[in-house]
């Protein structure tokens, strides 16, 4: 009771002129009583938020971000018991009824939900689900609310409002359906706008210019904005303050800068060493770290002690008799730590330097060439006759790139850019319409099941999703043992000791062998899934988005896994990646890949600096850096990426390229031009080189 | 190595049985299930030890003072036409009914499941031709088919069960190969291709435990149609053969009856009536209990 007597005072002072929270926190809990026991998902949080600022909100899954979000709104599923209090402009949430409550969301608390899809109705023209917005809280007649939707619509950055509104959702891309979600959030100016991970489903071009907009926003509509995030870049583009949570736990909250710059909480630093990040000026890469273990079991509660000690390098005794509460570092910075003064940058093991790459091979492990693929047929205008109308879709078009012995080459692009027919078509899980496969220079049958136990076992899979990749229904052992029964003629007692070494080399003991997958972490299943690909001594792994689905504190365990075994075993990868940073963090080589079409291939430092394809140029400038000074040049593409079955007559870039010089680009194929400097370099652009990197080299600079 | 056939049906087995305890434990967590499972042990109990426990034999007459008797403490539920005891009836009945009906439901899940499957896995136009042939021999009643094939083949208990076994194909099928669709596309599927296992073992071994819950339910559904189709071959003359005490062929010898003597009609058809109720609740009870929260995170 004692705090909330202080929060009245305060909001009684504010009344006097001071600056008033629009949205105070206060020591909030929630535990939800599920059959196995109470789930306590968020734990004595407390934060501000003020009129005009954006507050990031950022941890792991599972430390209860979303439950926060949920919880201010006053929606929570289930009768979960809530502690402590949540103010909106000194009004405590919890005395409203009902009825006042469904008046203030949307009214005045507004939220962006993650999935754009999900949230508009399928069904309904999106002009109308706006108009809905607005007649359910302000009065206004049918014309002043047909303006005011076109009013919404403009302001979220959609061209021509009209063909917008009747159109269905289907027929808008990602970034356009998240803009008119904001722009029903918008509808009757909140004063409050949560956003849960509005982002995390889209491509980051489009994420790029999203944050743009929630950027813009932030000084056109005086409301305070809460960005729920696991991502540390976009947080660091946008927020003025950030508050990371852990185990639903405020741990730290400061501005922006100083939270990225000068952490004083040691899970804060742990998430931040966690993150690729571009290759420093000395030139010293170093090796990604990972917070070992995994988020505080929630359906624990032991108040008693320091809910990360178990995870944190620098714990004592303390830690773990003794539960710390926030206390302020400066003016405006606070962490949960007993020992903030004592944090720094190096705290999670020091640096170790990486080694230098495998020197290129003589001879290539895979070599890929003209790969072409389509799906689908021709479709006529009558069934069975008439005009061809509709052509295949193209997911590949004449790709080529080499893997050397011992290298890594990473695939980047969009999503419908190609990158995992790439993959599928190597391992032989899609078949190629046309092109060649070689593996150490012999012919690669197109279909998986052609290929003979050798070359089945030299090249192995490692998939996006670990939960779906490893059958649910049979034990660790089985996704182990099956593939050294399949590629090798080890005895029974020989496959199981083999079986746990390898474990043992991805870091999981013996034990694990009769869990059952559901019963491991994400970072886990996604060790054994490597552990499988492993198992038979494989010359080459294609990797479709390893650690897409992994936290960024787990996601380093199996990069670093990766980048162990390659050491020591001199296996080649291709890393498919939608994650520039990722990507340019593992590879020797990049193949940039738009519309099935290779933009740009080359070593990754030739590809990552200028002269550079627009594209790549592009994705560069999106690619969100968890570093708040960093001032990527302002490239954003419009639109998304054609629609496959386009054919491209000229450039297939030409449709969204911020350098388009003119019709020699609609009406030419690119030609292919190699730089002087580096002679595998290739860039497909009408551009010539010099004038390129001119171009580049004096928008901003320094992209890393 | 290859896996023996002997290993495949093992490993099977076990699978089964782990899936009946699990599915018994899920029957016990809902209302129905608690309804359903202790009804549907009472008659697999007096399919198996009915005929002991009955105070008479089936077949005994006592024809020169008990004809058509009602419910008295020497008859619990009365006589019949003949003077047998329609209790020892209904309880050696029990036997032919479920034995018959469940080797039918089966034969039926286990073709259905097998071309199911393949079909679902392999797609394309195999797919195509055998999933309308499916719709082609659903579109029959499957009581007319039975007949059908009984009448030309002559109706004993093997004969019973083949029919229905091939009556159950289309629907299990279709069940089967859409769960089969779901998980054909995940990733482990593929994994197991790249590895380069057969098609059998991808079906059997890594698609179909996960297909397992949707099986189970389609199986009890099964049974109980089996149940009422094989009372009403019976019914319709065609099942079982008298002096039997098949229920089916009880009430349709007692339907002249049914006025004065109505407890001959009604014990057997109450008890197809609670198999075939029992049955259902105890499906339903599972698939409630499936949707209910996981114990487990």
């Amino acid at each position: 009771m004692a705090t909330t007597t202080t929060v009245m005072l305060e909001t009684t002072t504010a009344a006097d002129g001071a600056e008033q929270p629009l949205l105070k926190v206060d020591g909030l809990s929630v535990t939800f009583f599920t059959p196995t026991g109470a789930v306590h998902a968020v734990r004595d949080a407390s934060f501000e938020i003020k009129r005009g600022e954006v507050v990031g909100l950022v941890g792991e899954s599972g430390c209860g971000k979303s439950t926060m979000a949920y919880a201010i709104m006053g929606y929570l599923p289930g009768e979960p018991e809530v502690g402590g209090a949540v103010y909106l402009d000194g009004q405590d949430m919890a005395e409203l009824g009902p009825a006042e409550l469904r008046a203030l969301r949307g009214n005045r608390v507004a939220m962006v939900y993650q999935d754009p899809a999900l949230a508009l109705n399928p069904t309904m023209k999106v002009g109308l689900q706006i108009l809905e917005a607005i007649s359910e809280h302000l009065t206004l007649d049918a014309a002043q609310a047909a303006e005011r939707m076109a009013e919404l619509i403009e302001s979220v950055g959609l061209p021509d409002p009209e063909r917008i509104a009747e159109s269905y959702p289907h027929q808008l891309s990602g970034g356009q359906q998240q803009r008119i979600v904001i722009a029903m959030a918008l509808a009757c100016d909140p004063d409050l706008l949560l956003m849960d991970e509005p982002t995390t489903g889209l491509d980051v071009t489009t994420e790029a210019t999203i944050l743009d907009l929630v950027a813009d926003l932030k000084g056109r509509v005086n409301a305070g904005i809460l960005y729920v995030s696991h991502n540390l870049g976009v947080v660091a583009r946008i927020a003025d303050r950030v508050v990371v949570m852990y185990a639903g736990q405020t741990v730290e909250e400061a501005p922006v800068r100083d939270l990225f710059k000068d952490p004083r909480h040691p899970y804060t630093v742990g998430l931040l060493s966690c993150v690729p990040k571009p290759v420093a000026d000395t030139g010293a890469v170093t090796r990604l770290q990972s917070i070992r273990g995994s988020v505080f079991p929630s359906a624990q509660s032991d108040p008693g002690m320091c809910l990360f000690s178990d995870r944190c390098p620098m714990a004592t005794d303390r830690c773990t008799s003794e539960a710390p509460t926030p206390a302020s570092v400066s003016d405006s910075h606070e962490s949960r730590c007993f020992y903030p003064d004592d944090v720094s940058t190096d705290l999670w093991d020091e640096l170790v330097e990486r080694e230098a790459p495998h020197e290129n091979g003589k001879e290539p492990t895979l070599t890929v060439k003209g790969l072409h693929r389509v799906y689908g047929k021709w479709q006529r205008k009558y069934l069975f006759f008439g005009p061809k109308v509709k052509p295949p879709v193209r997911a590949v078009e004449n790709v080529d790139f080499e893997v050397g012995a011992g290298r890594t080459v990473g695939i980047v692009g969009e999503s419908g850019s190609g990158k995992s027919t790439v993959a599928r078509s190597i391992v032989g899980l899609v078949p190629r319409d046309e092109g060649d496969l070689e593996l150490r220079g012999e012919d690669l049958p197109a279909e998986a099941d052609e290929r003979n136990a050798d070359q089945k076992a030299s090249l192995r899979m490692v998939f996006q999703n670990p939960t779906s990749s490893l059958n649910p229904k049979l034990p660790v052992r089985h996704n182990i043992l099956r593939p050294l029964q399949k590629f090798t003629d080890m005895t029974a007692s020989e496959r199981e000791e083999r079986a746990c070494e390898l474990l043992e080399s991805v870091g999981l003991d013996a034990s694990y062998m009769d869990r059952q997958p559901l019963q491991l972490s994400g970072g886990q299943q996604q060790r054994v899934a490597l552990a499988a690909a492993f198992a038979g001594d494989p010359e080459l792994i294609v990797a479709d988005e390893p650690v897409s689905a992994l936290d960024v504190s787990v996601q380093a365990q199996v990069l670093n896994l990766l980048e162990d075994h390659q050491r020591e075993k001199g296996t080649s990868y291709v890393f498919i990646s939608h994650d520039l940073g990722v990507v340019r963090y593992v590879s020797d080589e990049i193949v940039v890949l738009y519309a099935g079409h290779v933009a740009e291939s080359g070593p990754a430092e030739d590809v990552l600096s200028t002269p550079s394809h627009p594209y790549t140029e592009a994705l560069l400038s999106a690619a969100p850096v968890p570093d708040p000074d960093a001032t990527p040049t302002p490239i954003r593409l419009g639109g998304s990426v054609p629609k496959q079955h386009e054919q491209f007559k000229g450039c297939f870039f030409a449709s969204r390229c911020p350098r388009k010089i003119g019709d020699v680009c609609d009406n030419t194929p690119p030609p292919l031009q190699t730089s002087p400097g580096s002679p595998t370099h290739e860039i497909h652009c009408h551009i010539p080189l010099e004038e390129l990197a001119r171009l580049q080299d004096s928008s901003v600079a320094t992209l890393g | 190595m290859q896996l023996g056939p002997l290993d495949a049906a093992t490993s099977i087995a076990s699978a089964l049985l782990r899936a009946l305890a699990s599915l018994v434990r899920l029957a016990l967590r809902t209302p129905a299930g608690r309804i359903g499972l202790p009804l549907v042990v009472l008659h697999v109990v007096l399919a198996l030890f009915g005929q002991a426990l009955a105070p008479y034999p089936p077949t005994q007459f006592h024809i020169e003072d008990h004809q058509l008797e009602g419910p008295s403490l020497q008859f619990l539920l009365g006589t019949d036409q003949f003077g047998r005891d329609v209790l020892s009836r209904v309880m050696s009945g029990a036997t032919s009914l479920i034995s018959v009906a469940a080797a039918g439901a089966l034969l039926g899940i286990a073709l259905g499941t097998v071309v199911g499957m393949s079909s679902g896995y392999k797609g394309g136009r195999t797919d195509e031709v055998v999933m309308r042939v499916m719709d082609a021999m659903m579109s029959f009643p499957s009581l007319l088919i039975a007949l059908l094939v009984l009448t030309s083949l002559g109706p004993n208990p093997i004969n019973i069960a083949g029919t229905i076994g091939i009556v159950f194909i289309a629907p299990v099928a279709r069940v089967m190969r859409s769960s089969t669709l779901a998980v054909k596309s995940l990733e482990f599927v593929d994994a197991a291709r790249l590895r380069g296992e057969p098609n059998v073992y991808i079906i059997f071994r890594e698609i179909l435990p996960n297909t397992l819950p949707v099986l189970a339910v389609e199986a009890s559904v099964r049974f109980s149609y089996s149940i009422l189709l094989v009372a009403s071959l019976g019914f319709l003359g065609l099942g079982v053969q008298p002096p039997s005490s098949d229920w089916g062929l009880m009430i349709s010898e007692s339907r002249i009856f049914i006025t004065g003597a109505p407890w001959v009609a009604l014990a057997p058809a109450a008890a197809v009536a609670s198999l075939v109720i029992g049955v259902n609740l105890l499906a339903d009870g599972i698939k409630q209990a499936r949707e209910l929260p996981k114990r487990e995170a």
